[in-house]
């Protein structure tokens, strides 16, 4: 696997009294104020993008005031999947315009003489992070798998066409299609020495639904990439794969079993029932979920997962971006691909009537993690 | 020549003194990046002593489709290059559809047994 475009891999950003000072001046001619003073709160979680909490004191103009913001740029080794901050710039705005919890965006910047690569400014939310914190609770939380849902539910009513989303790449005439290309062209050559991802992607060949809704997905919706605050959904984080697809397939991601944060009993998410998450997603979708279709987009969650995290390993090994994380995640595909042949003996070979509904999972069921470090998912 | 202890007892002495010594006394800041060392070293001390016995896992993980070439007596590179010439193989007949309609029972057995042999070095707990 390789980086998406080496040509664009740009070293990490590090916030100097000088560049702090040309984002600040950037910022007042953004706002039209007379100053902005940008205060270097430190840097976020993410192993994607770069992160860095921010505190802008803005001096007159219509945003005058202060603001807890987080400054999020390309990193050193951008994934494959990656859309950019200009296009997750535009999700945000129309995410956030359909009632979403997701960050306001405040600020695009692709010029290169203010930080180097291209950065946006949002607003910061409140609330604790990491899938281990949402799904922290002894008991199941059903409020919350619900509006979980309903937060999908409202992201999947975007469709094509919906303002600002024409620099998104093509709706895909036939999402099933399009993913399965995707798939091996990020697997490329390892999908003829590994023949568990032979498998998977030769599963989703015979079995690839025909086309249906395409809709606004999220592409990475799961516990870690949420903000919860006293037990109530507070923000949706880290939108930089979205693009348009098939809405079964960010449910599928959402309940997959490596997003279940060492709950594998609870297949919502490791924090609920999928009852609960499927209720609240129909609530405000204005469609019915279809089980069969989400456990087809749950095989290619398990391959995607595995690209990405071949990718991952990929950044470290090239020396774009010399990280333990990158690399440990590098070497988790076995433990995804041993995900995926699970979920694949629950759902039967393409000729069988219907699918075998997954096993109940208990507590018992081995962690998930590659140990007891807490390593934390990064996709 | 060097003298003891070999590189197997450094990892090991490492990895236990990280354990017991640093981990306890490391700020709650620098724990994260602590467990992720551990938990490389670990994967590193379990591939150095047991990198042929996962390929002869993986052989015989193999046996059931391709038991004329399974053959358990190598080691080393020979042992690498025979696993991978196998799975190769394996891999362009699922492409090719060769499993499509028949089979399926067999290869699923294969392939998973092929994953456990893997995680008995990557992460043993989720095999």
């Amino acid at each position: 696997m390789h980086v998406a475009n080496p040509s664009l891999a740009l070293p990490n950003i590090v916030l100097t009294d000088e560049s702090l000072g040309r984002l600040s001046d950037w910022l007042a001619v953004q706002t039209g104020a007379s100053r902005v003073t940008v205060t270097d709160e430190g840097r976020l979680g993410g192993a994607v993008a770069f992160n860095l909490a921010l505190t802008l004191d803005v001096d007159g103009g219509p945003r005058a005031g202060r603001h807890a913001c987080v400054l999020r740029a390309e990193s050193a080794g951008r994934l494959a999947a990656s859309i950019g901050r200009r296009r997750e710039f535009a999700v945000l705005s129309a995410a956030v315009a359909g009632g979403v919890l997701a960050p306001e965006p405040l600020f695009f910047c692709d010029d290169p003489g203010v930080l180097g690569p291209d950065f946006l400014i949002m607003r910061r939310a409140e609330g604790a992070g990491g899938g281990f914190n949402v799904v922290k609770a002894d008991a199941p939380e059903p409020e919350l798998a619900r509006e979980l849902g309903r937060q999908l539910g409202l992201l999947h009513r975007v469709m094509p066409g919906a303002p600002g989303l024409e620099r998104l790449p093509e709706p895909p005439a036939c999402p099933a299609q399009e993913a399965i290309a995707q798939l091996r062209d990020w697997i490329g050559d390892l999908a003829r020495r590994d023949p568990v991802l032979a498998w998977g992607l030769r599963w989703l060949e015979v079995n690839a639904p025909p086309p249906d809704a395409v809709v606004l997905c999220h592409r990475d919706f799961h516990g870690g990439n949420c903000l919860v605050k006293d037990g109530r959904l507070s923000a949706i984080l880290d939108w930089e794969f979205a693009g348009f697809g098939d809405p079964m397939e960010d449910l599928a991601w959402f309940c997959a079993r490596s997003w279940r944060f060492r709950r594998l009993h609870r297949d919502s998410g490791g924090g609920g029932d999928r009852d609960d998450l499927y209720a609240g997603y129909e609530e405000t979708s204005g469609r019915r979920v279809d089980p069969r279709r989400v456990a087809y987009w749950e095989t290619a969650a398990y391959l995607r997962w595995a690209a990405v995290a071949l990718q991952q390993g990929e950044r470290h090994c090239s020396g774009a971006e010399p990280s333990l994380e990158l690399a440990l995640t590098g070497r988790r595909l076995p433990e995804i691909e041993m995900e995926l042949l699970r979920h694949l003996r629950a759902q039967g070979w393409a000729d069988k009537a219907a699918a075998t509904p997954e096993p109940a999972a208990t507590p018992a069921d081995p962690p998930e993690a590659a140990s007891d470090a807490p390593v934390e998912r990064v996709a | 020549m060097r003298t003891g202890p070999d590189a197997f007892a450094l990892l090991d002495i490492a990895l236990a003194t990280l354990r017991g010594e640093v981990l306890p006394n490391v700020a709650p800041e620098g724990r994260y990046a602590a467990l992720m060392v551990a938990d490389a070293l670990d994967i590193a001390g379990r591939e150095l002593r047991g990198i042929d016995a996962s390929g002869h896992a993986m052989l015989a993980a193999l046996a059931p489709l391709y038991g004329e070439d399974a053959d358990d007596t190598l080691a080393g590179d020979e042992l690498r290059t025979r696993v991978e010439a196998l799975q190769h193989r394996l891999c362009i007949e699922i492409a090719a559809g060769d499993f499509d309609h028949d089979g399926q029972d067999t290869l699923m057995d294969t392939l998973e047994a092929l994953v456990r042999a893997r995680l008995v070095i990557a992460n043993p707990k989720a095999a």
